[in-house]
């Protein structure tokens, strides 16, 4: 036997947020053993906010680390820590939501998903306090996440993308009210999820034939040199970037996002359109400029056609939309597209845009469905369009927020989405990819419709019977609120700190 | 002597067979086999290309897709089972509620 | 077949008989099957070795069977880095960093086995 054997140096320190991350959530799974029930919200959701902002706060203190660590398995690079420090920025919005029991009584999560929908047991259960067993599982897809935009070889992106996949499927399957159809959506999320990541890991092992290793900079380097035929390369790069637009909702792999996205509980709604869209693009991005670059004269074409494609279904399906989770499930859609257009200006400004626009998103977004929470009646949220007409003038303040919000998503000035839909546009002018811009603009125009009627209808229909009620915002959901409505306004009066740092972090790593 | 060009072109077939599969037929459990298919052809052919590169990686990357593997078995077959116990089926044509 | 757009030709009349094959094993496939494959006559029934099914084939089964069942796929599949483990671990060069990182494995399963009797799953009565 060969006696060589060295133990792969790990840098503590650079990977510290992943540590936190992974030891909260198991931290978590002792707490739900051994704390007695009543006593279990208040410590999981404090654990998962102190270890959340934990990482956070280690995230700010690698700034400027450049290193590939763990055997070179993690590489922890300005773009990685840039779309981590956003990561758990959002996710800390998202635990906030997840944790609020004052506006549904006893939490948006069910006490105990495997009893059958209906039976008496379950009636029982109906006012009973939520399973508190979401916090772990969403700390585990958190550090997932991380993990996720920070691998730097392409067996680690595989589990990461399972790591952050699986809690995701349990955590569609929980909602308090309107069970069936949550149970739905985890079954179509999980089943396409689980044949998209079959391709995702059959593009790794054809890469790991050309390249004879799954590392990213070594499959760079094998472009080159490689004996092997190159189909297998190119075989590889679309089925791998087949796996990850799945992940981002790009068309034609967006037809989960809708079914998912109404089905699934709000809170864990936004957690999946903030954090599952930065951490997709973060390996997408990586992926493409760091592995496949050589390349890009062959794949900047094909995914430049996907993002048009993605940009107009968004826009046109979200025309059509009568429910308000469905239609952000479309301008999700969409804005995957948006993205799209700042990965494909391949270069440091392309990249830079792409994550802003990421940030911008998220943000705006929380605030949505932070709202979309608090609008209901006898049966639970009512997100029907119907039902909003004349909330204005009922609740002024969160009808508000709600107003900047969707300003921001149509891209109207002073809001952060304007300045995001402006940097990816011009990054991608400024490499000379003109048709992305046009279609763009357009399908800008034609998204912005859906968004402006929701708010002439809150803001100029008389309230009647069939209004829904606001409930007043509890201490969680209304800082949820304020952090996202803030950041939105921030982003569009003050971009430029953020526009900086993105620009001076978007250099990967190779 | 199949050689290793051999055991890729089987395992880019189980692959096919195993996405068609997800494509056509209804059953969750039977998707849930053809995605099981898909994984186990990757397995095979990390094997094969282990063997053609002189290199124990590929081997070990199987392990981990294993173990994933059985991971995603008792998430997806969890999320199966509770929607069975309430409608009875387990045709995905019969989970209708969420459509347009 | 020539010159520079001859080669994308091939490349449309390959598209153009894969379609096909495809049309057309679809179609003979859907006019000789049965006109519902998902559910035929006597699919659901229970079979019985040549002899008529007596009674209905739905019977309970206790829940605790199923989360025996993943503990069990969960557990005995995970041994699968425990083998390669065993064989080398007291090689030179391994030593106790080699036991220690084992350890830590099997104490992040164990973490799943707790959870598992705290929540009394595991108790049959």
């Amino acid at each position: 036997m060969t006696t060589d054997f060295q133990l792969p140096a790990i840098d503590y320190q650079a990977i510290s947020p992943l540590l936190i991350l992974f030891g909260v959530a198991c931290l978590g799974v002792l707490v739900e053993a051994f704390v007695p029930r009543p006593a279990r919200r208040r410590v999981q959701l404090g654990m998962a906010l102190v270890g959340v902002l934990a990482a956070l706060g280690a995230v700010v203190l690698l700034a400027g680390t450049n290193v590939v660590t763990a055997g070179g398995s993690v590489t922890v690079d300005g773009p990685a820590l840039f779309m981590q420090g956003a990561l758990l920025a959002f996710g800390v919005v998202a635990l906030l939501l997840i944790g609020e029991r004052r506006v549904e009584p006893g939490g948006a999560f069910v006490a105990q998903p495997a009893i059958t929908v209906g039976s008496e047991a379950d009636q029982r259960q109906a006012s009973a306090p939520g399973a508190t067993e979401v916090f772990p599982l969403a700390m585990f897809s958190l550090g997932g996440m991380a993990l996720f935009i920070a691998a730097s070889d392409l067996l680690t992106m595989f589990i990461a993308l399972e790591l952050l996949s699986l809690p995701l499927y349990l955590m569609c399957a929980l909602a308090r009210r309107h069970r069936l159809i949550s149970q739905e959506a985890a079954v179509k999320y999980f089943l396409l999820g689980a044949y998209a990541s079959g391709f995702f890991l059959f593009g790794v092992v054809l890469a790991y034939g050309y390249a004879g290793s799954v590392d990213l900079a070594a499959i760079h380097a094998a472009v080159d040199t490689s004996q092997m035929n190159p189909a297998l390369l190119y075989a590889a790069l679309a089925l791998i970037v087949m796996g990850l637009l799945f992940k981002t909702a790009a068309a034609p792999f967006h037809v989960w996002a809708p079914d998912v996205y109404q089905g699934a509980p709000t809170p864990i709604t936004a957690f999946m359109a903030a954090c599952t869209k930065v951490a997709a693009f973060g390996a997408l991005l990586r992926v493409t400029y760091v592995a496949f670059e050589r390349l890009a004269w062959d794949w900047l074409p094909v995914i430049g056609v996907i993002a048009v494609l993605t940009m107009l279904v968004g826009a046109v399906l979200a025309v059509t939309q009568t429910d308000l989770k469905r239609l952000l499930a479309y301008s999700s859609i969409a804005n995957a597209g948006f993205v799209l257009v700042g990965v494909l200006a391949v270069g440091r400004t392309g990249a830079s845009s792409a994550m802003f626009y990421l940030v911008a998103y998220g943000f705006a977004v929380l605030g949505a469905f932070a709202v979309i929470s608090l609008v209901r009646d006898r049966e639970g949220e009512t997100t029907h369009l119907s039902r909003w007409a004349g909330l204005g003038r009922r609740s002024p303040l969160v009808a508000g927020v709600f107003t900047v919000v969707m300003l921001a998503l149509a891209g109207i000035p002073l809001t952060g989405g304007f300045t995001a839909k402006f940097a990816v546009f011009s990054a991608a002018l400024e490499v000379g990819e003109g048709w992305l811009v046009i279609a763009g603009v357009v399908s800008s125009v034609i998204i912005a419709f859906p968004y402006l009627r929701v708010v002439v209808m809150m803001w100029l229909s008389e309230p009647s019977e069939s209004t829904a009620t606001m409930v007043a915002p509890g201490l969680l959901t209304g800082t949820a609120l304020g952090i996202g409505a803030l950041a939105v306004v921030g982003l569009g009066v003050v971009p430029g700190p953020v526009l900086d740092l993105a620009h001076d972090a978007a250099l990967f790593l190779r | 002597m199949p050689g290793p060009e051999h055991y890729v072109a089987l395992s880019a077939l189980l692959f096919t067979i195993g996405a068609v599969g997800v494509l056509v037929r209804r059953n969750a459990i039977v998707l849930f086999m053809c995605i099981e298919l898909m994984l186990n052809a990757a397995n095979l052919a990390l094997v094969t290309f282990a063997r053609l590169h002189g290199d124990l990686n590929g081997q070990v990357m199987a392990f981990f897709v294993m173990v994933v593997a059985a991971a995603e078995v008792v998430v997806g077959l969890a999320i199966i089972m509770l929607i069975f116990r309430t409608r009875r089926s387990a045709s995905v044509d019969d989970s209708n509620l969420l459509k347009y | 077949m020539e010159g520079y757009l001859g080669s994308y030709a091939t490349l449309g009349l390959l598209l153009l008989a894969g379609v096909l094959f495809l049309a057309a094993a679809f179609g003979a496939n859907r006019l000789l099957r049965p006109a519902r494959p998902a559910n035929p006559p006597g699919k659901t029934e229970a079979y019985e070795c040549g002899l008529d099914p007596v009674g209905g084939d739905w019977a309970q089964a206790q829940i605790r069977y199923y989360v025996y069942a993943y503990l069990f796929v969960i557990f005995a599949v995970e041994a699968v880095f425990l083998f390669p483990w065993a064989v080398i671990y007291a090689d030179p060069g391994f030593g106790i960093a080699a036991v220690v990182e084992m350890g830590i494995f099997v104490g992040v399963l164990a973490l799943g086995i707790l959870y598992a009797w705290r929540r009394r799953v595991l108790r049959w009565t």
